[in-house]
């Protein structure tokens, strides 16, 4: 072939092969070139929206949002960066070393844009928002922040928020959560998190190669996340949590009727706005904390419940017909269960049921417990909603724990003996109740023969959930043994030698029972669970005390309450 | 012929206002008065062209082998011009500023190259008319002409202008194949010429190394001397079938494309008008030199074959290696797109070039 001809076909070639390389570069390879060229020029700076609030049953806020404003900026190259963190560094009153040391720390990417200054105000965020007319590449980003206008009020039932964990992160990713996200621990703030959440809206802009701003591509609103109403009544919580003050231990105010948990207190308790400015000292103080500050001691602690378990050996013998209104049993002191003397606080003679139970005397409930029997104990304990968890909507409920010979046979390999029994009919041994769980069973005597499901939300957004509650469950009692447990109930306060007798002269009819109970270490455990007034039950009010003392401490806690309460007209 | 002047100046025309529009686009949002004239300039060089593209098809090609000697002189002139006193722009010594204007010796030299080529080529001998070039030694045949040529390439490369200084060789081994000179010899040329080549890699500047290796492999820098490839094949990818529009190209808008009016003007191109617009700008390249040829072709004068030849041989070169540059083919070594890229040097030189060829299938009738 001619020379001429071969350089022609190569021309040919040429072209035909350069033809080829455009179209594997637009046909086949063009969707990822674009997205190339996309994240080359397109920047997302993301919206936050607030979290939902928190508001009590009469639609008082209990936690809100603040608005804090961050100073954000588009990386770009070194002079420009420059000269706008010294405007900025002007605005603000901070050093430009400073914004650039914290420029520097915070870069990640020149696709993100970098956090250079935090919680600013509002004042300086205007005077920066004029500055942005000239350098579009600053970002001002309001970041709305958990407030808290009652410090630490009602904390375990609200909880905190903090970033995400790890482990909270492997759950939850499937849901739309990501790393760094701000979520709820405990309290309504974690149980109820999907709906408090707010959701992310951005706004999309366009860069040069430079990182400078160019224009605004597109903006999707952020969205705000749900309010959450609690049936918790501020005024009642912040009369519980005074009243409690410095004392370890809980307080809850229950409505019998409904359920609905009205106030509930916890001390130690804790401030969730440590959380929100990131005070790591104070953070981690709260962790290592012995005394646990952390913890919701009304709902996911148990303890023994002393002489409040004499409600349930009562109605056990009331049902099982083993005593009645007018049995009675000598006490004098003590009595022998076997070859072991078992001692009472005091010597109260003759007691029926009534006195037994407005003296709290033990002799009583030894021999009616051991009359009705441990494992008729065990099952009436159940029925009154002891060792299961009541269904409060708040995260790391307990459920306590009622023993039985059967439990004691297999988990210890002993046997169960009289003496044990004894025990167990006056709330020692191994049985453990949670604060919450002796309110409820409260609130069995308080509304005649009915075991609440004690729930603290009310509503969710516009959405009303007290109609969709579970209902209250009827215990299957005889209308006698209400009756006369109530009574006893009643003359624990009204007897004046009732153990509970400091409540009388209130104005308002008080029922309840105290209990003191033993531990290995340190002083008893102080309890007092009732209701209130009387003849119309509205509120039932468990107070318990941690080491505090006999359970006449408790008591005078709950004078407090109701004292306050009635003064406040809310009885 | 009256049909290949038309042709070969609608074709030219065509691309080079493709060239003002794709240069409009990626400057006009520059600041500054000199980048946003940038375009009136191209148009200004390009009525210049015109005039040049008029004039060289009526000035009679057989007088350039009679000035050949003269022509040579003032490239290589030139070049040693810019070696003395070049001045320093855009990290290259490419540049003779006059009154208003820069002007590249390099892009002149190649055209003047091709017309020293083609007539040492064509000589005759004095015996039986027979084309001299057919008898040559490896003397006569390569080792002169080559001395000739490698001297401005020397120069060329040295400014640093690698692509050009290039293009000369490409050029005369591409002309060498074309005459009669023997196979053997061409290849003894190039092996000759390969061999060095590892000692030529340390006289290299480091960034043409480093744009050597990036060829290579873009990815090893690709914030430093991979960046311009990268970025000029995200543009030409990012065009896809139908491309971004007139004026929406992000790459070349938003300046992530550097030499986006120059160099790499084709992606801006392709950015704008995607797979179809830059196929038809293939076709339209291809036309052109399919000119070329066909004037080489039907030629009979062996000096205006040959010259015909270079001419087209130059134009395909340059446009291929500088397409197959833009879409990461070939290393980036600074050569123009002719006509499209801005540059009055590249502009007047192409059209002087395109001149001769319509006065060569002119002037061909007379002999």
């Amino acid at each position: 072939m001619e020379r001429k001809n071969i350089l022609t076909f190569l021309i040919i070639a040429m072209f035909l092969s350069l033809f080829v390389a455009l179209a594997n570069l637009d046909l086949l390879q063009g969707d990822k070139f674009r997205r190339l060229s996309d994240s080359n020029c397109i920047r997302l700076i993301e919206q936050l929206g607030a979290r939902g609030n928190i508001l009590d049953r009469n639609a008082e806020i209990i936690v809100d949002n603040k608005i804090s404003y961050d100073v954000l900026l588009l990386p770009q190259e070194l002079d420009e960066l420059d000269r706008i963190l010294n405007g900025v560094s002007r605005i603000l009153e901070v050093e430009a070393k400073d914004l650039k040391a914290a420029f520097r720390r915070n870069y990640f990417s020149s696709s993100i844009p970098v956090t250079i200054a935090s919680n600013i105000d509002l004042k300086k965020a205007i005077l920066l928002g004029e500055y942005k007319l000239d350098e579009p590449s600053i970002i001002i980003q309001p970041r709305p922040l958990r407030h808290y206008p009652y410090g630490s009020l009602a904390s375990h039932v609200i909880g905190y928020v903090n970033e995400i964990d790890r482990w909270r992160l492997t759950k939850l990713e499937d849901y739309g959560y990501k790393t760094k996200d701000i979520v709820g621990f405990g309290g309504v703030e974690e149980k109820y998190d999907y709906y408090l959440r707010q959701e992310e809206g951005g706004l999309s802009v366009e860069v040069n190669h430079r990182g400078k701003f160019m224009r605004v591509l597109g903006f999707e609103p952020p969205r705000n996340g749900r309010d959450i109403q609690l049936t918790l009544d501020l005024k009642i919580q912040k009369i519980a949590e005074e009243a409690l003050s410095d004392r370890k231990g809980s307080v809850i105010l229950m409505d019998p009727q409904s359920g609905e948990i009205l106030a509930l207190a916890n001390y130690p308790n804790f401030n969730p706005a440590v959380f929100v400015s990131k005070r790591t000292r104070l953070i981690a103080g709260l962790f290592n904390n012995p005394d646990s500050p952390l913890i919701n001691r009304a709902i996911s602690s148990s303890y023994p419940p002393a002489s409040i378990f004499k409600i349930v050996v009562a109605s056990a013998g009331l049902e099982l017909k083993k005593i009645n209104l007018f049995s009675s049993f000598l006490c004098r002191g003590s009595t022998m269960i076997g070859a072991r003397r078992f001692s009472c606080w005091d010597v109260h003679g003759v007691q029926d049921i009534i006195a037994a139970l407005a003296h709290s005397c033990d002799v009583f409930f030894y021999k009616t417990g051991l009359l009705v029997g441990s494992q008729n104990i065990h099952d009436y304990a159940l029925r009154l909603g002891l060792a299961k968890s009541s269904g409060l909507e708040l995260p790391y409920e307990t459920s306590g724990f009622i023993p039985s010979p059967l439990w004691r046979k297999i988990n210890k390999f002993q046997n169960w003996f009289d003496g044990d029994t004894a025990n167990f009919s006056i709330g020692q041994g191994d049985c453990l109740i949670s604060p919450l769980q002796a309110a409820n069973m409260m609130a069995v005597f308080a509304n005649g023969g009915y075991l609440p499901s004690p729930y603290i939300i009310k509503a969710v957004g516009a959405l009303d959930l007290s109609a969709k509650k579970k209902k209250m469950l009827k215990v299957p009692f005889k209308k006698s043994t209400f009756e006369i447990i109530s009574r006893g109930l009643r003359a624990v306060v009204s007897n004046p030698r009732g153990t509970g007798n400091y409540l009388s002269g209130l104005g308002i009819a008080v029922a309840g029972k105290t209990g003191t109970a033993q531990v290995s270490r340190g002083a008893t455990h102080a309890w007092f669970a009732g209701f209130f007034p009387y003849e119309q039950p509205k509120y039932v009010i468990c107070v318990f005390l941690e080491n505090g003392g006999p359970g006449h401490a408790a008591v005078v806690i709950a004078k407090q309450i109701i004292e306050a309460m009635h003064k406040q007209a809310l009885i | 012929m009256r049909n290949s002047f038309l042709r070969i100046l609608v074709l030219a025309l065509i691309i080079s206002s493709l060239g003002v529009l794709s240069i409009y686009s990626s400057t006009y949002q520059k600041e500054g008065t000199p980048w946003q004239d940038i375009h009136k300039r191209q148009l200004l060089w390009l009525i210049i062209g015109l005039a040049c593209f008029f004039m060289a098809s009526q000035f009679n090609y057989r007088k350039l082998w009679d000035a050949n000697y003269f022509i040579y002189g003032l490239a290589l002139f030139f070049l040693f011009l810019v070696f003395v006193l070049g001045i320093i722009r855009l990290g290259a010594q490419r540049w003779l500023r006059f009154a208003w204007f820069n002007f590249q010796p390099s892009e002149f030299a190649k055209l003047a190259v091709i017309i020293f080529l083609a007539r040492y080529f064509s000589r005759k001998s004095i015996d039986d008319i027979s084309l001299l070039s057919g008898k040559f030694g490896i003397f006569r045949g390569i080792i002169l002409p080559f001395i000739f040529v490698a001297v401005p390439m020397f120069l060329i490369i040295e400014q640093p202008d690698l692509g050009s200084g290039l293009m000369l060789l490409l050029v005369f081994v591409s002309l060498l194949y074309l005459t009669n000179v023997r196979l053997k010899y061409i290849f003894t040329l190039m092996i000759i010429l390969l061999f060095p080549l590892p000692f030529f890699w340390h006289f290299l500047r480091d960034y043409q190394k480093q744009r050597l290796l990036v060829f290579l492999n873009p990815n090893i820098d690709p914030l430093g001397a991979g960046y311009t490839v990268i970025q000029s094949r995200i543009a030409i990818g990012s065009g896809g079938f139908w491309g971004r529009g007139w004026l929406s190209g992000t790459q070349s808008q938003l300046y992530f494309l550097p030499e986006s009016h120059t160099d790499f003007i084709f992606a801006t191109f392709s950015e704008q008008w995607g797979f179809l617009g830059s196929s038809l700008l293939l076709l339209l390249f291809f036309l052109i030199i399919r000119e070329g040829f066909m004037i080489a072709q039907r030629t009979q004068d062996s000096f205006g074959r040959l010259l015909a030849y270079g001419i087209s041989l130059l134009l395909a070169l340059q446009v291929f290696i500088n397409i197959a540059m833009n879409m990461g083919l070939a290393p980036v070594v600074g050569l123009p797109l002719p006509l499209m890229s801005y540059g009055g040097s590249s502009v007047l030189v192409t059209f002087i070039a395109l001149g001769i060829l319509v006065n060569i299938d002119r002037t061909r009738s007379v002999f």
